[in-house]
């Protein structure tokens, strides 16, 4: 019975990635011990605290079956707005967090209605709304940085609580932890992996569909806002370019943690070890100095891996059904 | 007896046709209703009225005396309508407590769910359906059988008083249809209006009480009780003109040689042992539960699942089908899926592509290029034959009737020629006009030296067509049954065979 159960953790969607991470970072320190020096450890961490809340932001939209391609510039437009509105109209710090937020929800809210509305698929309108964004950034920036970040955020992008922990992962613990209640626990939550799962079961049984869609995007939209402020935090200056490089590391991550592209499924704890897994691999090759071009072969080739985990779990699944294995 | 609902002389038109004209429709409390017809005579029509789904051109829906509008079924559901439809409509990955509360997990978006009183609701009707399931069972690991149940109980926890079944047998074993019968009695006593719509006619005369039947949008009865009527009545209404039931004398038995031959197969798929024949122009039958690998053994001769123990011969050769392309155009093998919508048709494509697909690659020309007009040539003689009603070759297949989609299933598979058929549930959602039709096109095509092999957990269709009956249980065959048409000793030496099981 102990032993069945012990199996059954590892069956768990995290499991997989929990052990590559563990291994991984074994090999590696013990190849290079100053892997695991205190500075490096805080960079990791700032590194995983920023991407882990990118891919939140594009987990919610896989859970409602759904992809957010505009993720990435809906982030960097927060970021410029952000730095911006404090540099330009000299608006206070925690205002503009607020304003940052507010875009995000809102232009995430746009996007939802769109597609709900619509009923034209979310990559149709997120590739629309992903050049906008951009433009609209391009607009503000002139495509030149803002650089008047306080030195507040400089500090909290870049210094540690305590050891080698940076403030950067304290965004990062509120928003995992809130979205894992509200997947847990809560009404829209539910209701996201619901339409995701089963979306005509879910209009049926009198879901609002339309209304759950919106909601799905207005927080995806919140998260990219948060990722957007937190690298300006850590980068100290409001880069147009943040969120270009987001797409496919936001996809890689909730899916090598086991998340089902086709919706209703999502792992917050797997997508933390999928975040965890890139931010080692690109480490390593820098510490290692091999070619960063390796980097993104091995990305793909883990995307790779991990659809194949899910496929192979499912078929599994399937032939026990057949089996007649059933409770 | 007093009337909860009442359909009063209502028509819809769509452009171009009258689905409904004029149709009247009875459901008291404490009784079981049949809404009978063939494919297309309004069925689907009537329920998306009463459910809110659609408007009535003219006519009332009448509930408690009342005419009612609702705009959507979520209306309709609070005020005591619901449907339980023929497709499931569960969320696979919630657990049976959710999908039963779906719609009452919380007051606001974001109120947080209060699991214990979800599930201990979701238990008390559970209870009532006498399912023993505990409701934190995630749905997907629940048997068919068992999902439609807890969509019954869900439609229940609506304090329904009227509750429309769409089909609600057409994936259950007979035992399970038993027990949903069992079920339905009881709702009855407790005064819950049921709507009733089938194919099958046997379980209609077995629960319900009073009977509608459409015909071409109109009524052919009003609720009228079902004791006063004979099964070919029934019949008669429906089509038009009686249904042969067996009529067909047995067929003269063929000596040649075995077209394919399965010696001590096993599969994959978990067959084990499994000794088959079909010889050119015989009609094999496989009946077996849903469940029993059926399916499962057509898709394993197909190549679909691996082959791990015994032979598979051709013409008597032995031989390794890898693919389905292989066992198609070296073998000559043919399937006509169940699921003709998943895995037979292209729905968005022409008739001429759907019928087309199984001969491209014969009639490609050098350079791989298709000419629509040779294809045309030959799909067109085999959608002439088998009478498929479209307007044209280009007409997009999805539009078509189920009877007539299920036609250019079978029309593919003449078109290329197969020596082999393998016919999976031929009449699953098809009316008895086309069933009958089809029935006759299978004895035709094993007259012309086809082998087929007819999947079907239909009795009287299975005692209609086959020649021999090979039963099947637990992805063994676990007997064989001489067909002579009789149908109380064939049916009887099936169930034997597959009660059996316990034996074994």
């Amino acid at each position: 019975m102990d032993n069945r159960r012990g199996l059954q953790i590892l069956n768990n969607d995290w499991a997989g990635p929990a052990l590559i991470c563990l291994a991984s970072i074994i090999v590696i320190s013990v190849l290079q011990p100053s892997f695991l020096s205190p500075f490096n450890i805080l960079v990791l961490l700032s590194a995983i605290a920023v991407n882990m809340v990118i891919a939140l932001g594009q987990l919610v939209i896989i859970g409602i079956g759904q992809m957010n391609l505009a993720l990435g510039t809906l982030g960097g437009l927060v970021g410029v707005c952000f730095v911006g509105a404090i540099e330009v109209w000299g608006v206070p710090t925690p205002l503009a967090i607020m304003m940052g937020l507010g875009i995000g929800a809102l232009a995430g809210m746009v996007n939802g209605a769109i597609i709900a509305r619509t009923g034209i698929s979310a990559f149709i309108i997120t590739l629309a709304s992903l050049q906008i964004f951009k433009g609209i950034n391009l607009g503000i920036t002139k495509a030149q940085p803002f650089y008047g970040v306080p030195d507040i955020v400089k500090q909290f992008g870049n210094t540690a609580v305590i050891g080698p922990l940076p403030w950067l992962i304290l965004p990062m613990l509120i928003t995992a932890l809130g979205l894992w209640y509200l997947f847990r626990c809560l009404r829209i939550g539910r209701y996201i992996l619901a339409v995701g799962g089963n979306r005509q079961a879910a209009e049926l049984s009198g879901i609002d569909t339309v209304g759950t869609v919106i909601w799905a995007h207005a927080i995806s939209g919140v998260l990219a806002a948060t990722a957007g402020m937190m690298l300006v935090a850590r980068l100290q200056i409001g880069q147009p370019t943040i969120g270009d490089d987001w797409l496919i590391s936001s996809f890689a991550a909730p899916v090598i943690g086991g998340a089902s592209l086709s919706g209703g499924h999502v792992s917050i704890a797997g997508t933390f070890f999928g975040v965890v897994i890139i931010a080692i691999i690109t480490q390593a090759l820098v510490l290692f100095s091999i070619d960063p071009f390796v980097v993104q072969i091995v990305l793909g080739g883990l995307i790779l891996w991990a659809v194949g985990i899910n496929r192979f779990r499912e078929w599994r699944f399937a032939k026990m059904e057949a089996a007649g294995v059933r409770p | 007896m007093s009337n909860l609902l009442d359909i009063h002389h209502v028509s819809k038109s769509f452009p171009g046709v009258k689905a409904l004209d004029d149709v009247s429709m009875s459901l008291a409390a404490g009784s079981v209703h049949a809404l009978l017809g063939e494919n297309g005579a309004g069925k689907s029509t009537l329920i998306k009225i009463i459910t809110g789904l659609l408007h009535p051109d003219t006519g009332d829906v009448v509930l408690d005396g009342a005419p009612t509008r609702f705009n959507s079924p979520r209306e309709a559901a609070a005020h005591g309508i619901a449907v339980v439809h023929q497709e499931r409509n569960l969320v696979p990955r919630f657990s049976v407590g959710e999908n039963i509360m779906l719609d009452r997990l919380g007051k606001g978006s974001l109120s947080r769910i209060d699991f214990a009183a979800v599930n201990q609701e979701a238990a008390r009707w559970l209870k009532l359906l006498d399912l023993d399931i505990d409701p934190q069972t995630p749905v997907s690991r629940l048997s068919v059988a068992q999902m439609q149940l807890v969509e019954i109980g869900k439609a229940l926890s609506l304090k329904s008083r009227v509750l429309l079944l769409d089909e609600p047998t057409a994936s259950l074993t007979p035992a399970e249809s038993e027990a949903l019968f069992a079920i339905i009695r009881r709702l009855k006593a407790d005064s819950v209006a049921i709507l009733f719509v089938s194919h099958k006619l046997e379980e209609v005369f077995q629960i319900c009480d009073t009977v509608t039947v459409l015909r071409d949008g109109r009524n052919v009865c009003d609720s009228v009780p079902l004791a006063g009527l004979g099964r070919q009545d029934v019949v008669m209404m429906m089509i038009g003109r009686p249904e042969r039931i067996s009529s067909r004398a047995p067929r003269p038995k063929t000596a040649a040689k075995p077209y394919l031959e399965l010696g001590d197969f096993g599969s994959a798929a978990g067959h084990q042992g499994i000794h088959l024949s079909v010889r050119p122009g015989e009609i094999v039958g496989l009946y077996g539960l849903v469940g029993a690998g059926r399916s499962e053994l057509a898709k394993a001769v197909l190549g679909l699942y691996r082959q791990t123990s015994g032979t598979v011969c051709i013409a008597g050769a032995p031989v390794h089908i890898a693919s389905v392309a292989e066992a198609l155009h070296r073998h000559g093998i043919g399937y006509v899926s169940e699921d003709r919508k998943g895995e037979g048709l292209i729905l968005m494509h022409s008739v001429l592509d759907n019928a087309g697909v199984t001969v491209w690659r014969r009639l490609a020309g050098r350079l791989g290029f298709l000419a629509s007009g040779a294809i045309a040539r030959r799909i067109g003689p085999v959608v002439d034959k088998l009478e498929v009603k479209t307007p044209s070759l280009r007409q997009t297949i999805g539009n078509l009737s189920g009877g007539n989609q299920q036609k250019v299933s079978v029309a593919k598979w003449i078109a290329a020629g197969v020596r082999l058929l393998i016919i999976d549930e031929p009449s699953v959602g098809i009316d008895i006009k086309t069933k009958a039709y089809l029935h006759d096109l299978i004895h035709e095509l094993a007259a012309g030296g086809t082998a087929v092999l007819l999947i079907t957990s239909d009795m009287p269709e299975m005692i209609d067509v086959a020649d021999r009956i090979l039963v099947m249980d637990g992805y063994r065959i676990k007997g064989e049954v001489e067909n002579d048409r009789n149908y109380e000793r064939v049916s009887q030496a099936i169930m034997t065979h597959i009660h059996s099981r316990q034996a074994a």
